[in-house]
């Protein structure tokens, strides 16, 4: 199982296409990025993040 | 950008365990509920993580103990190790290799079948990320196309 980042929302999925964007997931991805609570988190609003998860900070 | 009383502190991890530390700290901080927002694990920096929390981070706090977690790295001074959030911005939107490469430049291959050549680079390809290379030591010049994160700068000027 490849960990793979969403091109557009660049969160981090197993999947082959991101489960919230439903664009195509690549494996080509650097740097992580976890948010626990995106309402408190002030690099979560700096990225416009919204919803908690793993992020990768870099995708290709 | 509204106030907040959140503030970023450094982590020392064991060396490539970054991730790992970052996983397992997360974890930690869902079941116990330690006031941890974020986790950041930069690729440039390597032994450290960057936590963002609205409290200070203890390491006596049994919650926080987690595999190839070393400690809080500290300031001179008693509540000192915190680190601005300009600091971080930078991480947060790293900028691609490649933007600074320019015609001429020396590389250097740290990957695949010329890893330890030193090469010039003839062209540069920024929508695909890649760079045209022409090896500097060897006999007859062919040109050879990599990705950008497959070389390190040596020189960034042409001579």
């Amino acid at each position: 199982m490849t960990e793979k980042a969403c091109t557009r929302c660049k969160r981090i999925t197993s999947d082959e296409r991101c489960p919230v964007c439903n664009v195509p997931a690549s494996t080509n991805w650097s740097g992580l990025l976890i948010i626990i609570d995106p309402e408190k988190s002030d690099i979560a609003r700096e990225l416009d993040i919204k919803l908690p998860g793993e992020y990768a900070l870099r995708v290709r | 950008m509204e106030d907040s009383k959140n503030s970023i502190y450094a982590l020392k991890t064991s060396v490539g365990q970054e991730k790992n530390v970052a996983r397992m700290l997360a974890r930690k901080v869902r079941d116990s509920g330690i006031e941890i927002n974020a986790i950041l694990v930069p690729e440039s920096l390597r032994g450290y993580i960057l936590v963002e929390s609205s409290s200070k981070i203890d390491m006596r706090n049994p919650a926080i103990r987690v595999p190839h977690l070393r400690g809080v790295v500290e300031g001179k001074t008693e509540g000192e190790s915190k680190i601005e959030f300009e600091e971080v911005k930078r991480f947060l939107k790293p900028e691609p290799i490649i933007s600074s490469i320019k015609k001429g430049s020396i590389v250097e291959l740290i990957s695949g079948p010329f890893k330890g050549e030193r090469a010039k680079v003839i062209r540069i390809d920024e929508s695909r990320e890649e760079v045209v290379l022409e090896l500097i030591e060897a006999a007859v010049p062919i040109p050879v196309t990599v990705k950008g994160d497959q070389i390190r700068i040596i020189q960034k000027e042409a001579d």
